[in-house]
């Protein structure tokens, strides 16, 4: 089954009701190495972002709206993270597309990707969202349908969220505690992870 | 511990702030649509507007210092986070002017990010646009690079330098040089000796010990130096002084202005008596202390500590930190 509207409709309605259940959790993970906010620039995000693609008429300005509204009704880093990754998303859908196969999916979040990383500094290893996101997109590649691709990048994220635990911060507030940092998980990551394992949930589901 | 603070609904707080600060201020300051400071009277077109961003929970910073001499507007977030792309594009379009606007970044990873997004986004529509990133936080080692160097309070006097020459008349590239150059110049250290709560959330930020201090703490709380025994006025003083001096170089015949900026919970008796030890400690290197402040300009919350600002000047630079402004924390008759 390709990815349609509809599904995507229910994957950020999904997406947005775990992070609101986590909301805080992660603020306390925030509150570790940082001024314990995350839960809550990241619910506004994620359930501004689900609220505009609920109201979208098509795949492509589902992202751009779902990431105008993130970006517009969060504040600091994480408005410009997810707006940045989802308007990039849907630049990287073709216009008037209906569905998407694994291989288009895979290319659009890539395009996302990299649309985010023009802007966002860091890489794999920073204990940043990056280490959940980068790894998750990676996973998508090569995948035969949809659902192994959400799968994928789930574990991937969720793997990679978990490697935070034994890293020191590089960027964002929590760089200035460098090696104090080890021994904590990135809320940026969790959450990251959070968000694709609902997406994957979300598609499965009848 | 429970939260002890005078707030309503926390949704509501950082509309509240500058609800109240405009209803005191009216003569100076005035509240735009979607969280923007603006003068009362706003400057004329003719001249070069200067901006910046940042989030709330830290006042008087940044909003205090909109008005005359000063900035044009601040771009607010929410408590602790820089404003989205969205907001502070509205901001530069607001102000788009032939004359152009240099918009002033603290160093930190959310206000670099909405800043840089916003920039590609204005300059794209034409507007005029420069930016001047303040990274004045030399906690993280004297040879770390800028990027690991975070914007503290040393933003505020270049506020006063760059607002006195755009006030002057100069255009964008020499208001732009002459922040520039005053920023070089910029050092900061912060020590705390309590944590403080997130006013949102409730959540500490950091906690110390009761007989514990820490030098180099950052803007939010967040750690970043070294902790010790609580030490006195002046032996925490010449710590701090001897690692500003390092950074800027300082040496017999330099002149400097420095801040005491008070974070929340010291008192202006502490801050007094470490600006009068600063004073001695330049004095004993052959570094006049031209003037400076000691108040409360840049908080943390509750948080018990102070930044110490030193800032090299002159003529030029002393003479814009001199010169005339009316914001609701800087109020300065001039010449």
């Amino acid at each position: 089954m390709d990815l349609t509207l509809q599904k995507l409709k229910e994957m950020f309605a999904a997406a947005a009701a775990d992070v609101a259940a986590q909301e805080q959790y992660l603020c306390r993970l925030d509150a570790a190495c940082g001024d314990g906010d995350h839960g809550v620039a990241i619910k506004g995000a994620i359930t501004a972002a689900s609220d505009a693609v609920g109201g979208a008429s098509n795949l492509k300005d589902a992202f751009f709206e779902g990431g105008m509204a993130a970006m517009a009704n969060s504040n600091g880093s994480t408005s410009s993270i997810y707006g940045t990754l989802f308007m990039g998303i849907s630049d990287g859908i073709d216009a008037g597309a209906e569905s998407l196969g694994a291989s288009a999916l895979a290319k659009a979040f890539e395009k996302g990707l990299s649309s985010m990383r023009d802007v966002v500094k860091g890489d794999v290893g920073d204990k940043t969202c990056f280490d959940a996101l980068i790894p998750a997109v990676r996973a998508m590649a090569g995948r035969n349908t949809v659902a192994e691709l959400l799968d994928a990048a789930a574990a991937a994220a969720d793997e990679g969220a978990k490697s935070t635990a034994n890293l020191a911060a590089k960027f964002g507030r929590a760089r200035n505690l460098g090696e104090k940092s080890i021994g904590t998980l990135d809320p940026g990551a969790v959450s990251n992870a959070v968000i694709f394992s609902a997406f994957a949930r979300a598609f499965s589901q009848k | 511990m429970k939260m002890k603070k005078f707030i309503n609904a926390p949704e509501n707080l950082t509309a509240e702030v500058l609800d109240g600060l405009v209803a005191a201020y009216p003569q100076k300051v005035a509240l735009a649509e979607g969280k923007i400071v603006v003068r009362a009277k706003p400057k004329s077109e003719d001249k070069v507007a200067i901006l910046t961003l940042g989030g709330s929970g830290h006042e008087p910073a940044l909003s205090g210092f909109v008005g005359e001499g000063m900035l044009d507007a601040s771009v607010v977030g929410d408590i602790f986070a820089a404003p989205n792309a969205v907001a502070l594009l509205a901001g530069l379009r607001r102000f788009k002017r032939d004359a152009g606007i240099l918009l002033v970044v603290l160093n930190h990873a959310g206000d670099v990010m909405s800043a840089n997004m916003a920039m590609k986004m204005a300059q794209r529509e034409g507007i005029k646009v420069k930016s001047i990133l303040v990274s004045d936080d030399i906690s993280a080692g004297l040879d770390s690079p800028v990027a690991d160097r975070r914007g503290l309070a040393g933003c505020i006097p270049l506020f006063k330098v760059a607002g006195a020459a755009a006030e002057e008349g100069k255009n964008l590239d020499e208001v732009f040089a002459v922040a520039e150059k005053f920023n070089a110049g910029i050092a900061t250290l912060a020590v705390a000796m309590t944590g403080c709560t997130h006013p949102q959330n409730g959540q500490p930020i950091t906690e110390l010990g009761d007989d514990e201090m820490e030098i180099g703490m950052g803007q939010h709380g967040e750690g970043g130096g070294g902790r010790s025994a609580i030490l006195s006025a002046d032996k925490t003083a010449e710590i701090m002084f001897g690692n500003l001096a390092k950074a800027l170089s300082l040496k017999e015949g330099d002149r400097i202005f420095a801040v005491v900026n008070g974070v929340g919970a010291t008192t202006p008796m502490e801050m007094s008596i470490v600006f009068r030890a600063v004073k001695s400690l330049a004095r004993d290197r052959g570094v006049e202390v031209v003037g400076g402040i000691v108040d409360e300009l840049l908080t943390v919350q509750e948080m018990a500590g102070f930044q110490l600002i030193l800032c090299r000047v002159d003529d030029e630079t002393k003479k814009y930190l001199y010169a005339k402004s009316d914001t609701p924390y800087w109020t300065s008759l001039g010449d």
